[in-house]
Formats: C-alpha cells, structure tokens, sequence
C-alpha cells in the first residue's frame, strides 16, 4: 500500500513541529502522559533503543545485564543522537530505566532537563490516586521550565485528541485482517504513534480505516506476538517467509498500549485512569493471572495457533513471567516458544530456525 | 535391497547424513560423513551415490533437514531438525518420550506427545556448551582422542567440577587444574557432568516425560549417558542409528509426500 511511504519519519515531524514554534521530548518506554506534554505545546517522540547504534558510549555507565534497548538508549544520548530534542522524560518502568534516569541526572548531566515518571504497580484506586498526583507534579515541573500554564480545559481538548488517535489505534489493530498491508506495513504503520502528534496519526488511521475491508491477507500460520518491542522490524519478514501471520499482539510497545478512554472530568485523573486499565503489563505491576487471562482472550477472538514470546535479552519483568504464563497456556493447549534476541544483533540463523520449527509445530 | 521410494538428508554443522527408505517406511539405504567445507558439493556427490542405488532419482521426494538444509536445492521441502528428529524418533519408538539430541555444535530437547506430535522444544542457545564441540575443543587440550574421552571419564569415581559451560572458560579452568597437577581422567569427568548439567537444565525447561531418548554424535560418548541417567534419575533409551533420526524424520515426511 501507498500510504506507508507517504507518512513523515521521525526527524521530518520533529522539524516540522519545532518549525511551528513546538518543543520536542525524547520520551523513554513505556507508558507516560501524551496529553499532559501537548497542553505545553511539547511533542512526545519515544526512544527505542534505537536498534543498530554503537552500545559501546552506554557500556561505560551500565552494567553487562542491562537489556540493549537501555544500552543503546544511553549510547544514541551521548553520541548526539537526542541533541533536537529538549527534555528526556524517563518512565520508571523497570530497574533498568529507573537506574538509566538516575545515571542521566546524577552522572550525564545532559542539556535538556531529565523529567522521571513514577509507575504505580497496580490497579487500585489508589495506583490511580498515585499516578494523577505524579502528573501533578510533572505539570508544576513544566509550568517551571516553559513559564506555561495550560487551563483545565486546554489539557482536557488535548486529553479527548489522545484519546480520538487511541480509539482509532484500538480500531486499526481490530481491522488488521482487512487492512491492505503486510505485517510489516503495519507495524511501520501503527509504531507511527510513537512520534507524530495525535491529530496527524488520527487523519492517517482514518484514511486507513476507510480502505478496510474483507480479509486482504495471506492465508498463514497465525500465532501471536508478545514482548516489549518488535525489533529488528525483520523479524515481521521472516514470519512471513517463513509461512506465518501475527494476528494479535501483546507487545509492550503496541497491544499493551491501547489505553481506554478515562472517566474523571479531572484531566490528571482521567489521564491516570487510561494508562492503568489498559491491557496488562508487567510493568504496570499487573498480575500473572490478568496476563494469562488476557493472552488467552487474545488467542479466543484471534485464533491464533500459539505465541511467540519474542524477549529482549536480559528484560526482568518479561522473563520473571515467562515461565508461568508459558505453562498456563500449554495447559489451556496454547502452544508457546521463547524467542531471545539484543537488538543489536542481526536475526540469527538459530532464531530462525526456531521460529520455523514452532510454526512447523502448530501448523 | 528394496527399491527406495523416498530420501532424506540431514546437514548438520559436523556431519552430513542421507537415508533412503522404501516403500514401507523401513531404512534401506544410508550414508554418513564429515560436513565438508563446501557442502554443497558434497550433497550432489551423495545425491549421485543415491542415484547410483536407486538408477534415477526422478519422482523419488527429497526433504532436507539440519543447520544447512537450505543449501540442499534439489530437496522438495525443507523442514527444520525439530520436526525431522522428532518424526524419526517417534518411528522408533511410538510413544510420548523426552528426546534429547546432542550434535557437533547443537544440542536440542524435543517433548513428543503419544501422537508422535511436538509439544515443546529447546535449542541451545548461540554458545557451543552443551553441545558435541565442547568435548571436541577440550579433546585436543587435554591430549584425549575425543572417541576416548567418556571411557577415560568413566575410569575414576571422583571428579573436579567445572564451573563455567562457557567452552572457552571451561577451557582455562582446565588449564589452570592441569598446572595444579589434577588428572586428566578426574578433568574429564567433571567436564562431561558440566555438559550434562546444562542439557538437563533444558530437560527441565520442556519438562521429563518418560522414556528419556537420546540421540546424535554424542551418544557414543558412554559418559554422557550415563551422567544423563544419574542427574535425571531416568534410563535412557537410544535408537538403533542414533546419528541418523534427523535424516530417517525427513525420508518418513519425504515418504508422506510422495503419497500426496
């Protein structure tokens, strides 16, 4: 399909946005309030990794056992890779970004302020409680830097623009199968998100959304994806070469952000309330049993075969559930394989095969 | 011998396997030998020598199997050792079972259901621990032929560990116990318990459904099995041709498709 070639890279809508008077943030994964950094006219732009850097300038600082993605992220910071934006909004959504944001304000010491986000681990109402006082204080923390003061009502017509582009998201990854795109152009197309400003990605999932219709895909082995991030991008082109079709995600990056709609009329509280009731994640602290049980509604509606537990080497909160949540599933006869991978390295022979033998298993 | 009806070959890292089977699914027919460097050479020369056996290789199906299955053009399918050893096995032996094969640079647990299905796999990862070039990179260090090396493990009760089953560790460990006068017998016999140590942590991850089975170069090593019985508490069965059961899976699925 056309429209993946029309749609601006990272660096192009970085450009435009400060050319329109905008500020950019590089944000770190995984989750984070969108809408709170546009009501101070901020553009979020997220970092993962990126893959394929030099990880040498981040090993000086962080230990051997901290996942490339960390790696590179410090690597890509120090060698001038973040030098266009001007704030680095660091998540604490594991050991190893909580230790990645402390390195950056106690040791780095980079240009832009370092703003933290504290992740409440759980779904109570006091996680919600929590979390919208964490924005509270990321706002007093803006209105300090900028001098801006955005109304209620300002951050709330950003908030329902989030939420528009998040109800369009949730609706393209419902229609995938009618979509005139490979797994690849898809990916590519949906992980736009990461970067282009809401009302950007609303218009393109739109004009996507009208070109739905019957199943436009290749008949495959359907098997869902889960794991933090789906690099390399190749990995998308050796499922198909190697006769599958990823039907649903559970990807950190991806399905587990398909934020719901808040219900407060309070903007920090509504904004808390999206991100801690979307789909389970380890990050978010949510349980074994809310994962097991969401993977298996995934597999129910998609009819997918099995899942491909596709893991950053050295990722804590995705392997310390492995285990468990791979024998829920091989006693609910959900086949499942672990697939480890530093995303530095190019997709090994040996990955390949086993990704070709568990198709091979399932099909 | 019977007329072969369909071929399978199995290139592996260290050797390379072809078995014809006729048309009942028996073995009638196999070759074995070093991979070497151009192994694309050496599958046409075996392809001739099967040619040379059965008259023509027309119609007869051909599935490759192994680390360069890939490069065997002339196969009809190619299907990954997981499938192909697992098939070979279960031809063996029907019945559910663990199959733990161990070859000159991999090494892999197959879980096989009483179907003769995959349950679950595992692959050693990128690191020859665990795998047969461990025991060959310390053979030459060590001044023991490789063919040798579990009857002289076997030889003593007592042992050394070996704390690292990374190969180029585990070999300065062995450097530094030779330097302190430890025999190379007790050497090696921790060196094989380190190498079973970390196939039993795969039998562990897919999980011990009796019989344990073994297969691949390794088995004619005797200390690798019966270490694999003392930590897994399990007797060990083996096929007849242990080496051969990637390349006897991938003629049974051959087989199947010339009756398609």
């Amino acid at each position: 399909m056309e429209l993946t070639s029309a749609i601006p890279g990272r660096l192009e809508t970085i450009n435009t946005f400060k050319d329109d008077g905008g500020s950019v943030a590089a944000v770190f994964p995984i989750h984070y309030p969108r809408a709170l950094l546009r009501a101070f006219d901020i553009l979020p732009v997220e970092v993962w990794g990126p893959p394929g850097v030099d990880p040498s300038q981040g090993a000086s600082q962080l230990q051997p056992y901290i996942c490339s993605l960390v790696h590179n992220m410090l690597a890509f910071l120090k060698t001038g890779g973040l030098k266009i934006t001007d704030y680095l909004i660091v998540p604490h959504t594991c050991d190893s970004l909580q230790g990645f944001g402390s390195i950056l304000i106690d040791f780095v010491s980079p240009r832009q302020p370092v703003i933290p986000i504290y992740i409440p681990r759980g779904r109570r109402d006091s996680d919600v409680d929590f979390f919208a006082a964490e924005f509270a204080a990321i706002y007093t923390r803006l209105q300090e830097i900028t001098s801006r003061s955005p109304s209620d009502e300002e951050i709330m017509g950003c908030i329902l623009r989030e939420e528009q582009a998040d109800m369009l998201l949730a609706k393209l990854h419902k229609q995938r199968d009618g979509l005139p795109f490979s797994d690849l152009q898809y990916y590519r197309f949906i992980r736009t998100r990461e970067y282009l400003p809401a009302e950007n990605f609303s218009q393109l999932a739109q004009e996507t959304l009208s070109q739905a219709g019957e199943s436009q895909r290749n008949s495959g082995i359907p098997i869902i994806l889960s794991g933090i991030v789906p690099e390399p991008m190749s990995l998308f082109e050796t499922i198909t070469d190697l006769g599958g079709m990823v039907v649903a995600d559970d990807l950190a990056g991806c399905g587990r952000r398909l934020y719901p709609t808040g219900k407060s009329e309070e903007p920090f509280q509504r904004m808390a309330e999206s991100i801690i009731h979307a789909p389970p994640d380890p990050t978010r602290g949510n349980s074994l049993q809310e994962r097991l049980d969401h993977l298996l509604n995934l597999q129910n509606i998609s009819g997918a075969k099995g899942v491909v537990f596709y893991n950053i080497k050295f990722c804590e909160p995705e392997l310390f559930d492995l285990p468990i949540l791979r024998k829920g599933l091989r006693e609910a006869g959900v086949p499942s394989i672990p697939i480890e991978v530093d995303v530095n390295d190019p997709f090994s022979q040996q990955t390949i095969t086993r990704l070709e033998a568990f198709l091979e298993t399932i099909e | 011998m019977p007329a072969i009806q369909s071929l399978g070959i199995d290139v592996g890292s260290t050797t390379v396997k072809i078995v014809g089977l006729d048309a009942a699914g028996e073995m009638v027919w196999h070759m074995l030998e070093q991979a070497e460097p151009r192994v694309e050479h050496q599958i046409e020369r075996f392809l001739e020598l099967a040619k040379g056996e059965t008259l023509s290789l027309n119609g007869i199906p051909l599935v490759s199997t192994g680390y360069g299955r890939k490069l065997v053009k002339q196969a009809n399918r190619q299907v990954t050792e997981i499938t192909c050893h697992a098939r070979g096995i279960f031809r063996e032996f029907p019945h559910s079972g663990t199959l733990v094969d161990i070859g000159g640079q991999d090494s892999k647990v197959i879980g096989i259901s009483s179907a003769g299905k995959v349950v679950d796999f595992m692959m050693n990862d990128k690191c020859a621990a665990g795998t047969g070039r461990f025991l060959e990179n310390t053979s030459s260090r060590l001044g023991v032929p490789l063919e040798r090396m579990g009857e002289e493990a076997l030889s003593v009760s007592e042992e050394h560990p070996i704390s690292s089953t990374c190969t180029v560790f585990a070999e300065s460990e062995i450097i530094s116990l030779l330097a302190n006068g430890t025999s190379v017998a007790v050497i090696l016999r921790g060196l094989h318990r380190s190498l079973v140590k970390r196939i039993v942590a795969m039998i562990r991850t897919v999980g011990i459904v009796s019989p344990l089975m073994f297969s691949g170069g390794v088995v004619k090593n005797p200390a690798i099995t019966q270490l694999l019985e003392e930590e897994t508490g399990e007797e060990v069965v083996m096929p007849q041709r242990p080496q051969l059961m990637g390349a006897y899976g991938a003629a049974l699925i051959a087989l199947e498709l010339a009756g398609d």
